[in-house]
């Protein structure tokens, strides 16, 4: 079956490998991928022979995200219920992910976006490489950082986790590993010895596989330009800790007045081209999600999806799909068009139920006995 | 539609894999039969949307309360950790007097930056001031100190300056005091006088010659006492003094005096002390003063009600001295509206700690080899904590009350929110040391450990209990002012009309002789009971005092002698209108699960408020049968509650992060590996 050939299994003594094999569409998810993989890590909990589960992405991709035009598709057609079908799996595979009773390792050797995060970030053990590129570019395509993006991000140190949002700022495996979305970094020469030695794991001890990837581990240095650098980082937390999107934007300008600088330029333009809903949506969300556990998130995300799908406050996610994915003029048509014109009462609704949409119920998570998603890793500053 | 095929195969997978039976455990000594922790969540459910319920509580600018829970996550300088896998964030109580002092000023600073206090002063209206109100309650649930020390800056020296001051005053310090270039501190008590402000000794004289007031200290008990910042970091001072011109003392007047110059030295002719460590709210650096002939401008007198000219005569809108005294102490009510609310924030920490550590602590068997039982399993259990749950859950209604009447405040309002602030500060802030200690002593030994908050509590905000007005004073006011209402009501002939006394109007309610479980739920009978007891108590009062004055007794001293009764009617007076204030909420809310709730909990706290009120069997109100009767629902509105223990601690809104370890995964927390 063509899902089972989009999700490779290996079966290595107690330690399972899913290769995403979609590599013509940098692995992006689509909805029977996600079943296959939500059936594979069900089945691997209750099987006591798997004492480890490694994900990782065939070719230059770990998985671009979820498949956003087939949902573009049903929208425009009027089935947005079935877009928020695709989500409904996608979420519970999230939290699956992130209550997982047994260590996973996700190995990221190159693009992770969006629902790729989704997939990884919520794990034990993330590897990032030379090769990885990380973003969550929702907010530029009319959506918002979601598959328990509100839970991830706003654990990061600082306001990092916004700025990351907000922006949809590309980092590196550097920067994912000085940040915490990374638990280590590996050079991608080494990753078949690495995956040779974690398949001698017999125990779900996470300390085990600790051990074997510090001792692969490297603490590469940042590039001159990272935004993860001590002063840039402290230009973010000024700018992106202020109340309201406008606020922040406002700061920046402040900022780049006192000393012009081009960095800052970028994250101002990159904020003036993104969807003024979805920032607005994004950063509430994102603070929201700071005082939730991950579960809150995932029900918060969904009923935000819900109402980006349906379009009734604002068709910017049809729109900006149009624009970067389907047209490609990259010129999205927002509506509203000011960050002034999205008013509060407008955001509001995004957080409320869809209510009037028959059948319509939140987000219900699997029951699970481990609660507490594990912890971002402390990253080292 | 290989899409829907893929949902359906996942979900019969997932609902197959879910619903099989958990693998027979084997009793030998594995790790498995050690105690483990089990979150709450997974044996409790939510019966009602908390969300809901949290904007009923909160009541406003939930937003903005997130983005402030947020900036001090995020930031080091909150003394961030992470124990068992959470984050937490909470004062540092190891640290030294001075580096908590220093501490709480470079979290202020940091607040600033961030535009915390953008419009504080600058801003009028009630949605600026609500949003005050908000974030203010945000930094007391982190630390008291915190938002002591906003509240000494903002509330008392800024508010001063606003109130009392005119447009040149404004002008000059209100936009510098939000941005703290000016760091204020209010010095109205004295050693020997604090509630009795009337009474400080504190002199201004005024020199025509200079054109400048003379402050002095003239003896010992006139210094200034309990000036919170004046120790460490107050460069300017709101002084209450006597104000005498030409050897006459035209009463108490308000002055701004510099105290210390911008480098923080002291300023000649003023001295300055330290109060000491105290048994908490080390963060805020409390002094003394002494003021030696010190000069200051004659535009420092704050002349919104009374000045002094040029040549030094006096003029004043407000003839009578008391009246004019009414005045000036008038806009202070906002200091007694976020100590009661601040308190009532206190009370909900405690009890999330402790409520959630009952939900997965056991404690004794109650078979032979029987699991040890849950400790809010235990009738008892719930007894001490459900019913101050239900009065948190009143007081809560109350305060948000009291804020809105306040931020919409006319002068035709002023003495109503001045009788009920005084009300609500004193039964809020006495309930929350109360809540306090049941909480410490319901958590054990952890609550030892300041680490876990509750027990340090007690020592934050015991103060609230003799702050802004001692507690008992303030009820003694409220008599006072009930005493004066029935008076001139009966004198005039007139109806009641005001602080809810109108239903004295109507006859008097006649209670039920026999009290069933239907009874004594409806809202109808609660309000009732409350109104009977207020209405007897104030006309036993009255005639009591009516019967010494007739003796030839001086009113205050037929005051004096009446202290019971004025203490039972005052606390029968505030339980009444915070009654009201739920009934309010209530009557707004559409039917529903919320709606359902909230009537279990006002009946707890109708019904608990009686259980403890000996006056109504002492004045015959409630028979011997019915007090039985009211005992007995409050054991079955415990078992009603308990369910949703969780849920109704969950809807305080108060992030995880500013609870503490014990209100989670207590074993981890302090497992070897943690340390």
């Amino acid at each position: 079956m063509a899902s089972h050939s989009q999700v490779l299994v290996e079966e290595k003594s107690s330690v399972r490998i899913l290769t995403l094999n979609r590599p013509s569409q940098l692995n992006a998810l689509c909805l029977d991928m996600i079943s296959r993989l939500l059936q594979l890590f069900l089945a691997y909990e209750e099987d006591p022979s798997v004492k480890l589960v490694i994900l990782k992405g065939q070719g230059r991709a770990f998985c671009a995200g979820g498949d956003a035009l087939p949902l573009v598709r049903d929208i425009v057609q009027g089935k947005w219920r079935l877009a928020a079908n695709f989500v409904t799996y996608q979420y519970t595979l999230n939290y699956v992910l992130a209550t997982y009773s047994k260590p996973q390792v996700s190995i990221l050797n190159g693009i992770v976006m969006g629902g790729g995060a989704g997939l990884s970030i919520h794990g034990r053990f993330r590897i990032a490489t030379e090769n990885t590129v990380f973003a969550m570019p929702e907010t530029a395509l009319g959506l918002f950082p979601d598959v328990g993006a509100s839970y991830f991000l706003s654990r990061l140190p600082g306001f990092f986790g916004e700025y990351v949002g907000l922006t949809g700022a590309r980092l590196d495996g550097a920067e994912m590993l000085a940040s915490g979305l990374a638990t280590h970094f590996v050079p991608s020469t080494r990753l078949t010895a690495l995956e040779e030695d974690l398949c001698k794991v017999g125990t779900s001890d996470p300390s085990f596989v600790s051990t074997i990837l510090d001792a692969y581990t490297q603490h590469p240095h940042l590039k001159q330009k990272s935004a993860y650098l001590r002063q840039v980082l402290d230009v973010i937390d000024r700018c992106f800790s202020r109340r309201t999107v406008e606020e922040i934007l406002s700061a920046l300008e402040r900022e780049t007045t006192q000393e012009p600088n081009d960095w800052i330029s970028t994250i101002i333009g990159a904020l003036k081209k993104a969807s003024p809903s979805s920032l607005k949506i994004s950063l509430r969300s994102i603070r929201e999600g700071r005082l939730q556990g991950v579960g809150e998130c995932l029900i918060r995300e969904y009923r935000m999806a819900c109402h980006v799908f349906k379009g009734e406050i604002s068709k910017d996610f049809v729109e900006g799909c149009r624009a970067i994915l389907i047209d490609k003029d990259r010129n999205p048509k927002w509506e509203p068009r000011r960050l002034e014109d999205m008013k509060d009462g407008m955001v509001d609704k995004y957080f409320e139920k869809v209510e009037e949409e028959e059948g319509w119920e939140d987000l219900k998570l699997l029951p699970r006995n481990n609660l507490h998603a594990s912890a971002m890793a402390t990253p080292k500053l | 539609m290989s899409e829907y095929r893929g949902l359906r195969r996942a979900h019969i997978l997932a609902n197959h894999i879910l619903r099989s039976p958990p693998p027979s455990s084997n009793l030998s000594l594995t790790p498995e039969v050690c105690l483990q922790y089990s979150p709450p969540e997974l044996n409790e459910s939510y019966g009602f949307d908390i969300k809901e319920m949290r904007k009923l509580l909160d009541g406003h600018n939930l937003e903005d309360r997130d983005w402030l829970y947020g900036l001090m996550m995020q930031s080091n300088l909150f003394n961030r950790k992470e124990i068992g896998g959470k984050v937490f964030v909470s004062p540092d109580y190891n640290q030294t007097m001075e580096q908590q002092r220093q501490i709480s000023m470079k979290r202020i600073l940091y607040l600033l930056e961030n535009g915390v206090f953008q419009g504080w002063l600058t801003e009028t209206g009630p949605e600026a001031e609500l949003n005050k109100f908000a974030l203010y309650e945000v930094c007391g649930i982190y630390d008291y100190s915190l938002s002591a020390k906003l509240g000494v800056h903002f509330l008392l020296w800024g508010n001063a300056v606003k109130f009392f001051g005119t447009k040149r005053h404004h002008e000059k310090w209100l936009k510098d005091t939000e941005d703290y270039v000016v760091k204020g501190c209010f010095a109205m008590t004295e050693l020997g006088h604090g509630t009795n402000v009337r009474g400080i000794e504190t002199v201004t004289t005024y020199d025509p010659t200079t054109e400048e007031f003379v402050i002095s200290t003239p003896c010992e008990s006139a210094q200034k006492y309990w000036i919170g910042e004046a120790a460490n970091h107050a460069n300017h001072a709101i002084v209450i003094s006597q104000l005498s011109i030409n050897g006459t003392n035209q009463g108490v007047h308000v002055f701004i005096a510099q105290i210390r110059d911008q480098d923080g030295n002291i300023c000649p002719n003023v001295r300055i002390a330290d109060c000491g460590h105290k048994i908490g709210l080390n963060g805020v650096d409390n002094g003394r003063i002494w003021f030696d002939n010190l000069r200051i401008p004659r535009e420092n007198l704050l002349n919104s009600v009374a000045d002094v000219l040029s040549d030094g005569k006096y003029v004043s809108s407000i003839k009578d001295p008391d009246q004019r005294f009414g005045a000036f102490l008038a806009p202070l009510t906002s200091g007694r509206v976020t100590i009661a609310s601040s308190a009532i924030y206190s009370a909900k920490l405690g009890l999330a700690v402790a409520i959630r550590y009952s939900l997965s602590r056991r404690a004794f068997s109650v078979a032979a080899n029987g699991p040890e039982v849950l400790l809010l399993d235990y009738p008892s259990h719930q007894r001490r904590l459900l019913p101050l749950l239900a009065k948190t859950y009143a007081m809560s209604f109350a305060v948000n009350d009291l804020k809105m009447i306040y931020v919409k405040r006319t002068p035709e309002t002023n003495k109503a929110i001045h009788v009920v602030s005084s009300g609500f500060k004193a039964v809020l802030t006495w309930h929350n040391m109360r809540t306090l200690q049941e909480c410490r002593e319901a958590i054990g030994g952890q609550g030892l450990k300041t680490e876990n908050r509750v027990g340090h509590l007690k020592g934050e905000y015991d103060v609230q209990t003799t702050f802004e007005g001692d507690n008992n004073v303030l009820m003694q006011l409220v008599s006072k002012a009930l005493f004066a209402e029935y008076v001139s009501c009966k004198k005039r002939n007139k109806p009641f009309k005001g602080l809810g006394l109108e239903h004295m109007n109507s006859p008097r309610p006649v209670l039920p002789t026999q009290l069933t479980s239907s009874t004594l739920r409806c809202s109808q009978f609660q309000k009732n009971v409350f109104c009977l007891r207020e209405r007897d108590l104030l006309e036993r009062f009255t005639s009591e005092v009516a019967e010494l004055q007739g003796r030839g007794e001086s009113r205050e001293f037929s005051f004096l002698l009446n202290h019971q009764l004025s203490e039972d009617l005052s606390k029968a007076f505030t339980e009444k209108a915070i009654l009201q204030t739920v009934l309010d909420a209530e009557a707004k809310l559409p039917p529903g699960s919320v709606k359902e709730l909230l009537g279990l909990v006002r009946s707890m706290y109708a019904l608990i408020s009686l259980e403890e009120d000996p006056s109504l069997l002492r004045y015959g109100h409630l028979s011997r049968d019915n007090v039985g009767d009211v005992r007995r629902e409050v054991c079955k509105l415990c078992g009603e509650l308990r369910p949703h223990a969780l849920a109704l601690v969950a809807s305080f809104g108060i992030p995880d992060a500013f609870l503490s370890p014990i209100a989670f995964n207590w074993v981890e927390a302090n497992a070897w590996s943690s340390l």
